[in-house]
């Protein structure tokens, strides 16, 4: 009878969240869905009637294979870079000498996170505009006579979105990093091994969890955020992300941006659980 | 065999060092490269010229000031700070019960509505702002408190769940068990036992909570309206046409924010022991 009265309790804790849940993601996602599929007419106003038409115009036009293509490429490209920045990133974290340089590092590390986006973008533009700090820097060095161009490209966005998010790579890395038992490197390299064969064949593979999990969360990020391509690259930039925003607000087309944001999420659902797929196939060749 | 791995311990030291030495130089240019750009915003907001000099000439406090006499600042301030007081409760309250209530039940699908719970965080942002901007449209809150306080949540929502079930799993059931053995009621023991050890993943999951809604701009952007403009969003409008050094000086206080709540966190929990 107590149990019962418990069970209950407990449902009528989650209710309130379900709830919340159902009304505001689940029903818009459906709405979404649902206006992916409508026509409009000449004026881009939404008709009652369904169709095909924005994913016709999606996969028929090669403009949205190029922008598709584009988009997930400068992800997966922030992706690996912030992986390759985040070995030696995490190495410091957990090899600091003392509590207080860990906890200086752990500073630099999670205050970004802390901090809104546009205000981290906005750095990258004080540094990178034309009267910018580092146009002002080689100009004074005497360097260079005309500012460089150097925002508004991509490598530009390439390198503010691995600064961006740089720390959700780090930090997954970094706790795998920690549970490695120290007497694991130890012996290997009392068994004659180098460090590059230690770090090759004994840490390298202990991290893979932390590596992909990394890797997910950087990747689904940038493949979906807009605010700082527009802030950095400008609005000419042939991202995904990008053009749905154009589309829903510019060119006021809902249908078509519901259409794009929808493969969007399709895509990066598939990348995601391949990868979720390969983490277990490699938990379970590592730890059985 | 014995020999070989005598004669590596040997000539190791030299060779470690090498390794170190390239290891820790390139750790300081990692974090110096996460770091340098909230350096410039903070110390340029110093600048008393309109774009931000180096070699910096003075100091001066001129763009704060800016910021306090401007009008449209101060409304995004008390519509962030308004956002911020109904989201971090609500949404502290939401996640706590959730994690709490399918901690506790056993039952076919709920895995489901784990996932169901988590899901925001996996959509991509510009997804789930025009999502938002659809639903908002047809049920007339796009420009109200609203909008923001719904996207807000929604965005923050799997974070306190997350802090909060990773305290839970922690906790030790049999804590509960011998309360309730000792006579106490589920009630008393909820509140002397339970809640007590859930603290740290609520206090964790309120500051990602409040956090968030602080920053958020992505969702923000799409669904507010000319009365609903919050600090990220205004400093991207600025941005978006000209800026001067009154972003800057809006941003040290989000810098200063963020590293305050660290500290306190640090001193506190210890960082490690939270995140």
């Amino acid at each position: 009878m107590n149990q019962r009265w418990l069970k209950s309790l407990y449902w009528l804790l989650l209710i309130p969240a379900i709830l919340f849940l159902v009304l505001f993601f689940l029903l818009p996602l459906i709405l979404l869905v649902e206006v992916s599929f409508r026509k409009v007419d000449r004026m881009l106003d939404i008709l009652p009637s369904f169709g095909l038409d924005q994913y016709m115009q999606i996969f028929t036009s090669p403009i949205y294979g190029h922008m598709m293509i584009d988009g997930l490429r400068v992800a997966a490209l922030t992706a690996v870079i912030c992986i390759l920045l985040a070995y030696p990133a995490a190495y410091g974290l957990v090899r600091a000498p003392n509590r207080l340089v860990r906890t200086i590092l752990y500073i630099i590390l999670v205050s970004p996170l802390l901090n809104s986006v546009v205000v981290r973008t906005f750095a990258w533009i004080v540094l990178l505009s034309n009267n910018g700090l580092i146009n002002q820097f080689l100009h004074w060095l005497g360097v260079i006579n005309h500012p460089l161009s150097l925002l508004w490209n991509m490598k530009a966005v390439i390198v503010a979105y691995v600064q961006v998010l740089l720390p959700f790579a780090v930090l997954p890395i970094s706790t795998s990093l920690a549970d490695i038992h120290p007497s694991l490197r130890h012996v290997s390299m009392s068994l004659g091994a180098g460090r590059l064969q230690t770090f090759l064949r004994i840490t390298l593979p202990l991290t893979i969890p932390g590596l992909i999990s990394g890797s997910m969360i950087v990747f689904s990020l940038a493949a979906g955020s807009y605010i700082t391509p527009l802030l950095i690259g400008g609005s000419a930039q042939p991202l995904w992300s990008l053009n749905i925003y154009q589309q829903a607000i510019q060119i006021d087309d809902l249908p078509l941006a519901a259409a794009m944001s929808l493969l969007l999420l399709f895509t990066v659902l598939i990348i995601i659980m391949a990868l979720g797929y390969v983490l277990r196939r490699w938990e379970k060749r590592v730890y059985g | 065999m014995v020999e070989h791995g005598a004669s590596t311990g040997v000539t190791s030291p030299k060779k470690v060092n090498w390794i170190n030495i390239l290891l820790w130089t390139c750790t300081v240019l990692i974090y110096a490269f996460l770091a340098l750009p909230v350096i410039v915003v903070v110390l340029s907001a110093f600048s008393p010229t309109p774009f931000p000099q180096f070699p910096p000439t003075h100091v001066s406090i001129k763009w704060f000031l800016a910021v306090l006499n401007n009008s449209e600042w101060m409304d995004a301030f008390r519509i962030s700070l308004i956002l911020l007081v109904i989201v971090t409760p609500v949404t502290v309250i939401l996640g706590t019960l959730a994690a709490y209530g399918i901690s506790r039940l056993e039952f076919r699908g709920r895995q489901v509505i784990q996932a169901l719970m988590l899901s925001p965080l996996m959509m991509p942002e510009i997804t789930l702002g025009i999502m938002l901007l659809y639903a908002f449209t047809l049920f007339g809150f796009v420009g109200t408190i609203w909008a923001l306080v719904i996207g807000h949540t929604l965005v923050a929502f799997p974070y306190v769940v997350r802090t909060v079930s990773v305290s839970l799993a922690g906790l030790d059931r049999t804590l509960e068990d011998a309360s309730m053995n000792l006579g106490a009621g589920p009630v008393v023991t909820f509140r002397q036992v339970t809640l007590p050890l859930m603290r740290p993943g609520i206090i964790a999951g309120a500051v990602f909570a409040s956090v968030t809604s602080f920053g958020e701009v992505s969702v923000s952007l799409l669904v507010n309206g000319p009365q609903t403009i919050t600090i990220p969003v205004r400093i991207y409008n600025y941005i978006q046409q000209t800026f001067d050094p009154s972003v800057n000086a809006v941003s040290v206080i989000f810098v200063v924010l963020a590293i305050g709540t660290l500290v306190v966190i640090e001193r506190r929990f210890g960082l490690t022991r939270v995140l």
